[in-house]
């Protein structure tokens, strides 16, 4: 049981998460659900990062009340990857909409959100 | 340089010998052939005749520069291949301008003739002229593979390409001769040399019936009779050429006479029992036994 | 001093600006950005003129107040102010080159430059991680957002494909950096270097380094790049070649010291791997910008392996990489700008650029920079890396790059031979605007300026290599001069260096041997040049090239200069054969072939410091082991340009179809650049074994083959070019045997011949000009009795055959008599026999040559052909008495030709009594035999003369014809197929065994290629798969099956 951490549960979650999120990545045919994918990915991906800088007992870095003002490296977890992550769903969420607006054009041009509909340019 | 003038004289009598000597032997092969085909045949004095009527000739064309110095060049060639071959064994006066170079020189310098000769004919613009050319260049290229390897094992054998060296190797009897001692390369060498000689079967160059003549179809009077003088010189000297490479060569004048007179005879008799080859046939013919024969005799050195 | 974060905050604040824009303000707009892009090009190219002057030290800015690892810092040293001026000033062009572009649309566009150039110098300069995944990811979206300037179907759906790859990248990329925080703690890279050794550090550093890669576009694993590079605007595919791909490259660079020495080789050869593979495609392609972006794939693979091995490298690095780097940057950039300005991926569309002489050629300069020929920065890069790798025994690297370097050559030249030869069907004058081709001509300056920056650093022979190039550059500069001015230019600027250079070489015999062929032979082939009227625009430059090339090979200094003349030459002379009207192709396989030859010998000169220590073929004597694989190698290159047998199928196309005039030169005078080199490497080696097998045994038969397959194919040519250049293999057959025998009378034999077959050949090709220069046909079966009208061209092609065919009193025979004696001396009886057959079987052609042309019947169109142009024939006379002279005194030649010969060659000489030659076996008098013949034919004339003196000249058809009268040439001349007999008899040696073998290659090639090319299957999601696969195969490469 004790593989059974708050940590651990959190890595798997979002490693599963990441092999689902490619997945269906690969596997999907309509646009949409790829980019839908690729957001679970995404996500799966934030979770892994918040959760290795998970620290058994301690809080998120933000001071207030219960934390007080000393000995603070000793009762949070590590600031920077919560930082990183928010940087990243950022970029997420940038990606995902740069992906939905190609979804938009592709879809006017062919009047299809079957990516293999888009073959034009191979070999 | 000083010029040997008693050696040119020796050499311009041994040279009208052998033109008188050439068209003698042409007018008894004539006659030989005639009774054999059951004919009398002419005169032996025959090829005299034709020579003064054609160098008697008045009537002359020209169809231009080369085809005027075709004869020329044919003629050259054959007085050169007797220039440039020693004559009798051991004699400085009979041995002609062989000091100018060795048996390649003799080699070489039959291509000479029959180039300039090709030229000249091709000038004259008779489709004739060009077939037989053709056929004749095309025939001699295999003819002279067994021809040279053969010259080669000799070379090899007496280790110099001078004839000189190679009749002094085969002095001492006719078990010296290098038709004995080398026989498999004197039979590719005999055997190249019916090509060479183009007679029946390796005649389709001239082929009277279908080409009649062949390149020199075009020439005629003063023409016809250089080539007709050349004819005598050629063919005694490329007989003498086999007598020195192979039969011992000749310490005097008899010896000479009688053994190029058998060679020669050689290509005669095969071509009184053999018909013509076509082209495509005598061309790889060369290429078989002849040129295994003479590969043998190169190893066999 | 400016700090570098200002390349950032300008860009921010133009970004900005440009939100504020309106509408209608577009083209202000598109000022503002011009400005900014200088802006940002001013500070990074400051920062680099300071660095490089030594006012400025490398610096690093450090952001937020903290030093690292605490904060993020931007360093700013040589390196990256290079590639951030690089993408500056490229950010600062490309706005200009779009200028038509951007005042169409919409300011977003403008923004999404200015992010894009941002995000690229970011890249460059962070040294933290995690910045440096936001700017990579700032750089994807930018880029997806400038991929769709073209609004079509196929560029949208790039664009998301490449979206989705990026997002499998950026993922692998973020776990990755995340670990390696885990592990060590910080996200600098400074700080990170002994990640691998932290337990399980090693998955941190190779997830990092994977997405670098990945991003890097390595093969196969970049479908979705080529796709971008196809269907995006040509601008962009420029910007993502010439400065995207050096970006990442260049983080590669920076993560290398994490990466476990081990890791080295295996990410460098994966380089190689798409470097040989993306070039073997793009020869494939049809589509230019497709070919471009497979291209750009593979020049980024080599440049992967350079960085990967840059411990290996060492010194070296920086020249190889720089090489590399800014051919790319200039040379891709400009192709594809190119591209912008023809606006079509049609190859045959591109004869536009025929219009535009200073874009045409621009074309040509980034063609063959790209392609790695002198004189530019590529080639000496390749070279030293090359020679790097030998030193370390990479031979299965060296063939992986010469593999993807002639796969290179083959697409660059076969799309650079069809632009040259697309001049038809083309709309009058293009109308190109200036912004369109500044920065094009721009980047041409760039990689002019680069290249000299490249040959100086080289520290090369002021008189042998640097006069040289110096005057064909200024050949360049002067091209729009007449023909005649430039003519007379080029023959006294050979005569000068003539001049300059006899001093130097006038102890070394050999060396003024070859170098009097190659420089008379040019001044004499050049003359004819005086018939040709307008400017002749682009000949004289590469005439120069290749007559100087060849002067490179004569006195090199050391093996580069060896190499690089011999590569001119061959760049020059395929200019040169590219002229010819229907020269397409020819010109094609001549190229392939001189490159491969070219490569053959650049892998032997890697191996040969190994045996001879650095200096040019020193101190090689006796029996070494394994010397013979390098032998084999130069003989191979060597041979493949005197066209032995099996490899000669590109000689009879090259030689005929090049321009009439300028055949002597690339064959009569070139083909001894091949003689040359053998003459070297069988002089300098002396007899090697390969696999215990002597060489030279092998050599002499491949020689026989030769002379035979060489002169046996040249009987049934009916095109009088063809006829000649079949001749030359046979020649050349002859004189590889020669060599082979190995003896003092064989390499005599061999340098007598290429002095005699440069004279004879020249004279003969020259002739041959002359006669086609007035018939306008090449086909000898059209001709016919042209004696009448053109009397000195016969006498000269009289001469000629009659020195080719050997016979005597002429020059030619000395070559026949030594070589009876050379094959009797060395016992090569059956060999021997081959090659002497050869010699027999030449007069087929020689005579088919004479008389179909000059002799027979005069056809109707040519009653008023006059004889050749006086320029044309006094070369040729010149020649006929250098034959005369030599045909009665050969001792002028031979004897000091017999010097060269160094003393290890066993064998006998040829002993010389006055005028008689002597060897053990045989003697001959040139002299005896000369005059012999000229009183026999002059008293046999004059007695002809006497008899026949009133021949009447009669008229063409005055012949005994059997009961016809003939009326027509046509039916009366016998020409055609001249030889019939003899092909019924012998054809079957003449089976085109070469031609199939080589067609098979290039049919097998082609379809293994298509097979290969078939993995990208367009669709994004198969792409997204092909990166995974990657990542795994890499991680077993890496990690060999283990957990790392």
């Amino acid at each position: 049981m004790e593989y059974l951490t708050l940590q651990n549960i959190g890595l798997v979650t979002g490693f599963m998460l990441m092999l689902i999120g490619l997945y269906g990545a690969l596997t999907q045919k309509n646009i949409l659900r790829i980019i839908v994918a690729f957001t679970i990915f995404d996500a799966g991906l934030n979770l892994v990062i918040v959760a290795l800088s998970y620290i058994k007992g301690r809080v998120a870095p933000i001071i207030d009340q219960t934390t007080g003002v000393t000995n603070l490296s000793e009762k949070f977890v590590d600031p920077i990857p919560q930082a990183l992550v928010l940087t990243s769903i950022v970029i997420g969420v940038g990606v995902t909409g740069v992906m939905l607006t190609f979804a938009l054009r592709m879809f006017k041009t062919r009047h299809s959100l079957d990516i293999n509909d888009f073959k034009q340019t191979k070999w | 340089m000083s010029i040997d003038w008693i050696k040119l004289l020796f050499t311009l009598l041994g040279l009208f010998i052998v033109l008188n000597y050439g068209l003698l032997q042409y007018g008894l092969i004539r006659r030989i052939t005639a009774r054999i085909g059951k004919r009398i045949g002419m005169p032996v004095y025959q090829p005299y005749i034709d020579l003064v009527k054609n160098y008697a000739m008045r009537s002359q064309i020209t169809h231009g520069v080369m085809f005027y110095l075709g004869p020329v060049f044919r003629l050259v060639g054959g007085v050169g291949i007797f220039m440039f071959m020693p004559l009798i064994y051991g004699s400085y006066y009979w041995s002609n301008y062989s000091f100018a170079g060795d048996v390649i020189l003799i080699m070489y310098f039959m291509f000479f003739g029959m180039l300039g000769m090709a030229l000249g004919a091709s000038e004259g613009g008779h489709p004739y002229s060009f077939i037989g050319i053709s056929r004749g260049l095309s025939q001699f290229t295999t003819v002279e593979v067994p021809f040279t390897l053969a010259v080669i094992a000799v070379a090899v054998q007496h280790h110099s390409f001078s004839l000189t060296e190679i009749v002094a190797g085969q002095q001492g009897g006719i078990m010296h001769w290098n038709i004995m001692t080398n026989p498999f390369a004197g039979i590719a060498a005999m055997l190249a040399f019916l090509g060479m000689m183009m007679a029946s079967p390796f005649n389709v160059v001239q082929a009277p019936q279908e080409i009649p003549i062949g390149p020199p179809t075009e020439y005629h009077g003063t023409y016809l009779g250089l080539l007709q003088t050349n004819r005598a010189i050629l063919y005694v000297s490329e007989s003498i050429l086999m007598v020195n490479l192979f039969f011992g060569g000749a310490t005097n004048w008899v010896e000479l006479i009688v053994k190029s007179f058998c060679v020669f005879f050689w290509p005669v008799f095969v071509g009184l029992v053999f018909p013509r080859f076509r082209i495509d046939q005598s061309i790889p013919w060369f290429l078989k036994i002849p040129l295994i024969l003479s590969i043998i005799g190169i190893f066999m050195v | 001093m400016v700090s570098p974060v200002h390349i950032v905050s300008i860009g921010l604040i133009t970004a900005f600006l440009l939100g504020l824009g309106k509408k209608s303000q577009q083209q202000m707009l598109v000022f503002v950005l011009m400005i900014a892009t200088a802006a940002m090009t001013m500070v990074s190219g400051s920062w680099l003129i300071g660095l490089m002057t030594g006012s400025l030290k490398p610096t690093d800015v450090f952001t937020a107040g903290f030093k690292p690892p605490f904060a993020i810092n931007l360093r700013m040293t040589m390196d990256e102010a290079v590639l951030t001026t690089m993408v500056n000033v490229f950010g600062f062009l490309t706005v200009i080159y779009l200028f038509d572009v951007l005042k169409k649309a919409g300011k977003h566009l403008l923004s999404i430059i200015v992010v894009f150039l941002i995000g690229l110098n970011v890249v460059v300069m962070t040294r933290d991680l995690f910045n440096l995944f936001v700017f990579l990811e700032i750089t994807s979206i930018a880029t997806a957002g400038l991929v769709i300037i073209i609004q079509d179907s196929k560029s949208i759906s790039a664009g998301f494909k490449f979206l989705m790859a990026s997002s499998v990248i950026s993922g692998i990329l973020l776990i990755g950096i995340i670990f390696a925080y885990s592990y060590v703690g910080n996200l600098n890279i400074d700080f990170m270097t002994n990640l691998s050794m932290v337990k399980g550090g090693a998955v941190a550093v190779f997830l990092v380094m994977t997405a670098i890669i990945l991003e890097s576009k390595q093969f196969p694993a970049n479908g979705w790049a080529l796709d971008m590079y196809e269907s995006a605007h040509p601008a962009i595919g420029s910007a993502l070649s010439a400065v995207s791909a050096p970006a990442i490259l260049f983080v590669v660079y920076k993560l290398m010291p994490m990466v476990p020495e081990n890791w080295h080789p295996v990410i460098g050869l994966l380089g190689l791997i798409t470097f040989a593979f993306s070039n073997f495609l793009a020869t494939r392609q049809e589509n230019i910008r497709r070919m471009l972006g497979y291209s750009s794939v593979a020049q980024g693979g080599l440049m992967l392996t350079v960085v990967a091995m840059s411990v290996y490298f060492g010194q070296s690095f920086w020249f190889i990489i720089l090489g590399f780097l800014l051919t790319n940057f200039f040379a891709k950039a400009g192709l594809f700008w190119l591209n912008g300005i023809v606006n079509s991926d049609d190859q045959n569309k591109w004869g536009i650029l025929r219009k535009r002489p200073v874009l045409f050629f621009l074309f040509g300069v980034f063609v063959v920079a790209m392609a790695g020929l002198p004189p530019f920065p590529t080639f000496f890069a390749k070279w030293e890396m090359i020679m790097q790798l030998a030193q370390g025994n990479g031979w299965g690297w060296i063939v992986l790059i010469l593999l993807g370097s002639i796969f290179e050559i083959a697409f660059l030249f076969k799309w650079f031979g069809r632009v040259f030869h697309a001049v038809k069907d083309q709309p009058a004058e293009p109308v190109i605007p200036w912004f369109k081709e500044f920065p094009v001509m721009l980047f041409g300056a760039g990689i002019l300026a680069t290249s000299y920056y490249f040959i100086k650093y080289q520290q090369f022979d002021n008189l042998f290599v640097l006069i040289p190039l110096l005057i064909v550059a200024a050949f360049v500069v002067i091209d729009f001069l007449p023909a005649f001015i430039k003519n007379i230019l080029l023959i006294a600027a050979l005569t000068f260096y003539g001049y300059i250079i006899y001093p130097e070489i006038k102890g070394n015999i050999m060396q003024l041997v070859f170098m009097s062929v190659f420089l008379v032979g040019g001044i004499l082939t050049l003359i004819p040049g005086f018939a040709t009227k307008g400017t002749r625009a682009g000949f004289y430059p590469f005439a120069a090239m290749t007559i100087f090339g060849l002067i490179m090979l004569v006195n090199p200094g050391d093996n580069l200069t060896f190499f690089m003349g011999w590569e001119q030459m061959a760049l020059g002379s395929y200019i040169l054969i590219l002229r010819g009207k229907k020269a397409e192709r020819p010109a094609q396989q001549y190229m392939l072939f001189s490159a491969g030859g070219a490569y053959l010998m650049l892998a032997a000169f890697g191996m040969l410091p190994h045996f001879a220590g650095d200096t040019f073929f020193g101190n090689l004597s006796g029996l070494i082991p394994g010397a013979g694989v390098v032998f084999v190698l130069f003989a191979l290159g060597f041979m493949l340009k005197t066209a032995a047998i099996g490899l000669h199928i590109w000689l009879p196309g090259a030689y005929s179809e090049a321009e009439d005039d300028a055949t002597p030169l690339v064959s009569g005078v070139l083909i001894n650049a091949g003689v040359l080199g053998l003459f070297w490497i069988v002089t300098s080696f002396g007899p090697q074994q390969l696999f215990g097998y002597d060489i030279f045994q092998l050599m002499g038969w491949i020689g026989a083959i030769t002379a035979i397959g060489g002169n046996m194919l040249a009987i049934y040519e009916e095109d009088m070019k063809r006829l000649i250049a079949y001749s030359s293999v046979g020649a050349m057959g002859y004189i590889i045997f020669a060599l082979s025998m190995d003896s003092k009378l064989g390499l005599l034999i061999a340098l007598y011949y290429m002095v005699l077959h440069f004279i004879y050949k020249t004279m003969l090709f020259m002739s041959a000009a002359g006669v086609i220069y007035r018939t306008k046909t090449r086909n000898m079966y059209e001709m016919g009795g042209l004696i009448k009208s053109m009397p000195w061209s016969f006498i000269v092609v009289l001469i000629g055959i009659i020195t080719l065919a050997g016979m005597p009193p002429l020059a030619g025979f000395a070559g026949k008599w030594m070589f009876y004696n050379a094959v009797v001396m060395k016992g090569w009886y059956l060999q021997g026999t081959m090659v002497f057959f050869s010699g027999i079987v030449a007069f087929l052609y020689l005579y088919k040559l004479i008389a179909s042309v000059f002799l027979g019947q005069l056809k109707d169109n040519h009653r008023r052909v006059k004889e050749a142009p006086f320029v044309y024939l006094l070369p040729q006379f010149i020649f006929v008495i250098a034959i005369m002279v030599l045909s009665i005194f050969p001792q002028v030649l031979l004897e000091p030709l017999a010097t060269i010969i160094p003393d290890r060659v066993p064998g006998e000489a040829i002993l010389w009594d006055g005028r008689l030659a002597m060897t053990s076996f045989g003697y001959w008098n040139a002299f005896a035999v000369m005059t012999t013949v000229i009183v026999m034919f002059a008293t046999i004339f004059l007695w002809l003369t006497y008899h026949s003196r009133k021949a009447q000249k009669v008229k063409q058809f005055n012949i005994v014809f059997a009961a016809e009268r003939p009326f027509r040439p046509e039916t009366t001349h016998v020409s055609y197929n001249m030889f019939a007999g003899y092909k019924k008899a012998l054809g079957w040696l003449m089976t085109p065994l070469a031609t199939q073998f080589w067609t098979g290659i290039s049919d097998w090639s082609t379809a293994i290629a298509d097979k290969v090319r078939s993995w990208y299957t367009g669709n994004g999601q198969t792409y997204a798969m092909h990166l995974l696969l990657y990542a795994f195969v890499l991680y077993l490469l890496i990690s060999g099956g283990k957990i790392l």
